[in-house]
């Protein structure tokens, strides 16, 4: 088998920039076999994908299609060469406004070649017999904006199908469908195997990986870190070369908590999904971990009051807590820094004192007339406090770097004393030495209060937590002292593996 | 600061003195108390809906329906005297009555309804266009008109209503400052201190700039998105309660003039100060810009399209000194 | 006289009726057909501008007039859209009628349109629009009276000098009428001055002029008489007459009235000191009459003008006249116009 790969990608290169996005990356793909790429945020694998589908030029290495050069300059040119890539926003695989007919035969129709004359019933025809091949069963008169969308989905492949490829892509199609829908999909894909497609699939979900995979490859950093084709799979394995441990340079003295800050009880936060019991002593830093999209947002807005639970109590310092809004968890004391700071966090109109008075204008202000001097002043002293590089704290906040802008975003929410801190992906798009000093400040701070984290990178909670908590399937399955951590077990819960006796 | 930066921030404060140095060199009386009261006075009506509508505009919103909610005030402040024969004070409160619910409609169509705020307050306006009609069945409101059912109204404007719009403050010259400005300084000076120097404008601010983070930061944004169009409808009756203080009776009007005057006013303050961003002060001075033009092209003997159209080239240029010179352009 | 089928057949069917219904009122018997049969008429007016108090008075003249002659009236309101004003013609076309009155528009949007209506035998007048049609009586308030009769008032208050400020927006055709008379008159006295002209339609009016009015006034505070021939002009004049402080030493003259103007002009020293006016109620009336002529066979004249009264602030205050009901009431030559008045006429109540 590995002898007659279809397609093979050797040494690839790609730099936006000074950054090198992918190192030489090298991969084979066969006929009749899907491929699963896994890897974190940032490793490269959307990269890796629009290099291959032509969407960007490469920047080294060369790749084969069938034993020929393939360098496709265009999506188009490499969909006709035989490589279809169904991309991870599905509304950009079909046109929701046109009925399934014509997207299934949309490329005909813009091809050159094509007939200029539009008949609906020769394109009703061919599309007919397209979705026969996929056993495709929708109706092909209904538009695609009236499709559920697993429907678009499988709209989308079956028109990527439709050029009969030798190689297809699929970029996470699973984010967005309910398990019923994946199974859909799933059946589909293993048709497409059996007609003998070399499949690369995209995913960082373990239970589609576990029904899908023929071969793993792990990808970290831009490069391959991993390639599991032995049967039975090495799944903890492949998360471990997809998360990677490098040598802690800094070994935490791991606190122990004092009393309970936090307590929550029975929190079900996704319907179905088992509920969520844990405590968080006052002094301790807690990391969650897990897998993206396993819900770690998703409970941290719910302790912060812009999420509703579904079942569950907290209480919080001893008390019955139930945040309606985020200025309940506010005024109760509990901050949240929002993923995303560019959509949750920054104002982009204000500068760099006023971001971080926001939260708390209404105790900055008397009779609801702002201080500007306290204002100042205590942005003046976070500054220092972070290390944030920025002229004055009157600065814009397009003037900085992601690494200060988040440091920003800590420290408008450490500018004031809280009971229970909540970070999600706090080292999103920050360079080391920015992470290094806003872990180093969170811990150096984290007296008196709870501290939670919520990170995708293992290792980034081993260099910041007391305890480690894993996140899967929307609930909490582990839970690890930062000390000496068995990380074998670890990595097993982040896979979603069946919890084993001791656990 | 490099020139570039001067220009962006100074830049439109200069062409307005220049401007006041051309019109006073060349129009005779310009250079008066009389005639920079006047300029006021001219431009309060649409200088109070242009502050109301900055509200708006700084929570990212917009608001069409403000001249005609004014014309709407005016009609409800005829129709309250002369017609129901009550005193100014009635009058007035229908009048901020009227800009009350005008705005929490607005803001609950805008809000929880979701329709575009655009769409939404152009529907107000067509709406109030048509309602301001109904009381009367299409005339104009004067002392002694005769009302659809043949009955002569025989109610009167209050001297006290009316001198909202015509008396005049002894301010170092006697009866210089009529009533109307000082309402217009008032509420520029209101406005403008409680967007820059209020926890709430600040919110304003971040819920126009990104509404999700000011979400997460605690803000309740759908209230501050409804509080600004109540602002801007109270703002735009306070228009209309002048206007009709100014007229003597309620005049059926569009108030389309006076909104696209307030808009233009609104953004000519963008420019201000390089602000590049919706605000009071900008606003003020963007409407005295237009005032001061008209007046001392009217002076001139200027016919009445040039005035249209030297009002179009400001408000291009304004609108270029914020966009395109400004930082924000690059974005 | 252009007999179509139409007016035959109507006319062969009444005389049917007349017969058949002896005991039909004898008033009715006195009148030309179709008005023997009235409720079997149908006209319509197509209006270009409605909003506005001459407007709606204009539009109780016409209704006053139709219930009199008993004819089934349709009112077409395009809201100064001139396209669609056009297709309202068609609509009324469409719909039967058997005459149509177009109010204001614009020659050639309206020009067409008329010409349709022509040749689908019904019978058009027009008020205050040319549409170019010798088979089209124009109805007119005479603006050339309407000035001539104010400025004429304004030399005899003033003399033969004074400078004036003047307020006009061109290419309203009445405006330009009047403006007209304006031009010959400041041919005939040299010593009128014309020391600004301005003017401007941005609504409300009134509020526009008066900011434009204040800055000339500062410019030209010699002003002695303000030619405003509009009198939502003059109401903006007045206003900023009032605020500079002037009204002892301005005196304006105008066009039209209303009972708002009647107010403005009779203030304690009201710088209005006299308006031209056409009644616009008769006016109304005299299109409807107009159009019943022709009807009726008969021709009322291929102009057909309204003429206008002089209404000083004097008379005013002597008559002690509040509002356009006493002002028809006490000035008699300003309620009624002896014009298009057959003998046959039925004329509306007062």
């Amino acid at each position: 088998m590995v002898e007659n790969a279809v397609f093979r990608v050797e040494g690839l290169r790609k730099s936006f920039g000074r950054i090198e996005v992918l190192g030489g990356v090298s991969l084979d793909l066969h006929a009749g076999e899907v491929t699963v790429l896994m890897g974190a945020n940032g490793a490269g694998k959307s990269t890796l994908v629009k290099v291959i589908s032509g969407v960007y030029a490469r920047g080294g290495g060369a790749m084969k299609l069938g034993g020929k050069d393939f360098a496709p300059a265009t999506p188009a040119e490499a969909m006709r060469a035989g490589v279809v890539t169904v991309h991870q926003n599905i509304n950009d695989g079909v046109v929701a406004d046109l009925d399934v007919a014509t997207n299934l035969t949309l490329d005909r129709l813009s091809g050159s070649g094509a007939p200029a004359f539009f008949n609906p019933r020769r394109v009703r025809r061919e599309a007919k017999i397209v979705a026969d091949r996929m056993g495709l069963a929708i109706d092909l008169k209904s538009r695609i904006n009236d499709l559920s969308l697993a429907d678009r989905q499988m709209v989308a492949i079956a028109r990527a199908m439709a050029h009969e490829p030798k190689v297809l892509i699929l970029d996470e199609p699973t984010s967005s469908l309910s398990s019923a829908e994946a199974s859909r999909l799933f059946a589909l894909i293993d048709r497409l195997r059996a007609h003998g497609v070399a499949i690369l699939y995209i995913s960082h979900r373990m239970s589609d990986i576990r029904r899908l995979a023929d071969r793993i490859v792990s990808m970290r950093d831009g490069k391959i870190s991993g390639v599991f084709e032995e049967k039975p799979l090495d799944y903890e394995g492949a998360v471990n070369a997809m998360l990677g441990r490098r040598i802690h340079l800094d070994r935490i003295v791991v606190n122990e908590a004092a009393k309970t800050v936090l307590a929550v009880d029975g929190l079900r936060i996704a319907e179905g999904a088992r509920t969520i019991s844990l405590t968080l002593g006052a002094g301790e830093v807690v990391a969650i971990t897990g897998l993206v999209g396993v819900g770690k947002t998703a409970l941290a807005e719910t302790l912060f009051g812009a999420r509703a639970s579904l079942a569950g109590t907290m209480a919080l310092n001893g008390r019955p807590y139930a945040p309606v809004t985020p200025g309940d968890a506010i005024a109760a004391g509990v901050f949240l820094v929002a993923k995303d700071r560019g959509e949750n966090g920054i104002v982009q109109d204000f500068n760099i004192y006023e971001n971080i008075s926001l939260p708390f204008l209404k105790r900055l202000s008397g009779l609801g007339v702002l201080n500007r001097g306290v204002e100042r002043a205590t942005a003046r002293r976070q500054i220092g406090e972070l290390g944030i590089v920025c002229r004055t704290e009157r600065d814009e906040m397009g003037t900085l770097s992601g690494g200060n802008q988040q440091k920003v975003m800590v420290a408008r929410w450490m500018s004031q004393p809280a009971n229970l801190f909540i970070l999600d992906e706090p080292f999103q798009g920050v360079d080391i030495s920015a992470r290094r000093d806003i872990a180093a400040k969170l811990r150096a701070s984290s007296g008196g209060r709870a501290t939670l984290i919520f990170v995708t990178e293992l290792d980034e909670a081993l260099e910041t937590a007391d305890r480690v908590l894993v996140m899967s399937e929307h609930t909490i399955v582990g839970e690890h002292r930062n000390a000496d951590i068995d990380m074998d077990r670890l990595l097993a819960e982040v896979a979603g593996q069946p919890l084993r006796g001791a656990a | 600061m490099t020139l570039r930066e001067l220009a962006i921030r100074y830049g439109f404060l200069v062409l307005l003195f220049g401007l006041i140095a051309y019109f006073a060199v060349s129009a005779d009386g310009f250079a008066s108390p009389q005639s920079a009261v006047f300029i006021f006075q001219s431009v309060a009506i649409t200088g109070i809906l242009a502050l109301g509508v900055t509200a708006t505009l700084v929570v990212g919103g917009f608001d069409l329906s403000i001249g005609s909610v004014a014309t709407s005030a005016m009609m409800a402040a005829a129709y309250v005297m002369v017609v129901l024969e009550q005193n100014a004070v009635v009058a007035v409160a229908a009048c901020l009555l009227i800009g009350v619910i005008v705005g929490l409609i607005n803001g609950f169509l805008i809000v929880y309804m979701r329709v575009p705020d655009l769409l939404a307050t152009l529907g107000m306006m067509f709406l109030l266009v048509g309602l301001q009609r109904i009381p009367t069945e299409g005339r104009s409101i004067a002392t002694g008109m005769t009302m659809p059912d043949g009955s002569v109204a025989t109610g009167k404007f209050s001297a006290n209503f009316l001198a909202l719009g015509r008396h005049r403050f002894d301010f170092f010259i006697d009866n210089l400052l009529p009533a109307s400005v000082v309402v217009l300084l008032v509420l520029a000076l209101l406005i403008w201190f409680f967007l820059e120097y209020t926890r709430f404008g600040r919110m304003m601010y971040a819920v126009g700039s990104n509404p999700r983070a000011a979400e997460l930061a605690g803000a309740p944004v759908k209230a501050y998105k409804i509080w600004a169009y109540v602002i801007s409808g109270v703002f735009a009756s306070i228009g209309g309660i002048l206007l009709a203080a100014r007229l003597g009776r309620g005049d059926i009007a569009s108030g389309n003039n006076l909104l696209l005057d307030s808009v233009a006013a609104a953004l000519i303050g963008f420019a201000v100060l390089g602000a590049s961003k919706p605000n009071a002060f900008g606003t003020a001075i963007g409407a005295l810009f237009v005032g001061v033009l008209l007046q001392g092209l009217t002076m001139m003997n200027a016919p009445y399209y040039t005035q249209d159209f030297v009002k179009g080239a400001v408000l291009v240029v304004a609108l270029v000194f914020t966009f395109a010179l400004s930082h924000r352009g690059k974005a | 006289m252009n007999i179509t089928r139409r007016i035959l057949g109507k006319m062969a069917l009444s005389l049917a009726g007349a017969t058949m219904l002896m005991q039909a009122p004898a008033l009715a018997q006195d009148k030309p057909a179709p008005f023997d049969n009235p409720g079997e008429v149908k006209i319509a007016l197509v209006r270009y501008l409605s909003t506005g108090d001459f407007f709606q008075a204009y539009l109780s003249g016409v209704e006053a007039q139709a219930k009199a002659l008993g004819v089934d009236l349709r009112v077409l309101d395009s809201r100064q859209d001139a396209a669609l004003q056009a297709d309202m013609v068609d609509q009324a076309i469409a719909l039967g009628v058997d005459g149509i009155i177009i109010q204001h528009g614009l020659t050639e949007s309206m020009k067409e349109a008329a010409q349709r209506a022509v040749d689908a035998g019904i019978k058009v007048v027009a008020f205050d629009v040319n549409v170019e049609n010798d088979k089209i009586p124009q109805i007119e308030q005479s603006d050339r009276d309407l000035a001539r009769l104010a400025l004429e008032q304004a030399i005899k208050d003033n003399g033969e000098n004074w400078k004036a400020g003047y307020v006009y927006v061109a290419g309203i055709a009445p405006l330009d009428r009047r403006d007209e008379t304006w031009k010959e008159f400041k041919a005939k006295y040299p010593g009128i001055n014309e020391a600004a002209m301005f003017g401007t339609l941005d609504n409300p009016i009134a509020n526009s002029v008066a900011n434009q009015a204040r800055s000339v006034l500062s410019a030209n505070p010699d002003i002695k008489v303000m030619f405003a021939p509009y009198d939502e002009f003059a109401k903006g004049v007045k206003i900023a007459v009032d605020e500079a402080g002037l009204s002892s030493d301005i005196k304006i003259y105008s066009a039209d009235i209303s009972t708002s103007d009647i107010a403005a002009m009779r203030e304690p020293d009201s710088a209005w000191a006299a308006t031209a006016a056409t009644n616009p109620a008769v006016v109304g009336q005299v299109s409807v009459r107009a159009l019943a002529m022709l009807l009726a066979g008969e021709d009322p004249g291929r102009q057909v003008i309204v003429p206008p009264t002089l209404i000083t602030q004097a008379q005013l205050n002597e008559n002690d006249i509040k509002n356009m009901e006493e002002l028809s009431a006490k000035l008699p030559q300003f309620a009624h116009a002896d014009v298009a008045v057959p003998a046959w006429m039925p004329l509306p109540a007062k």
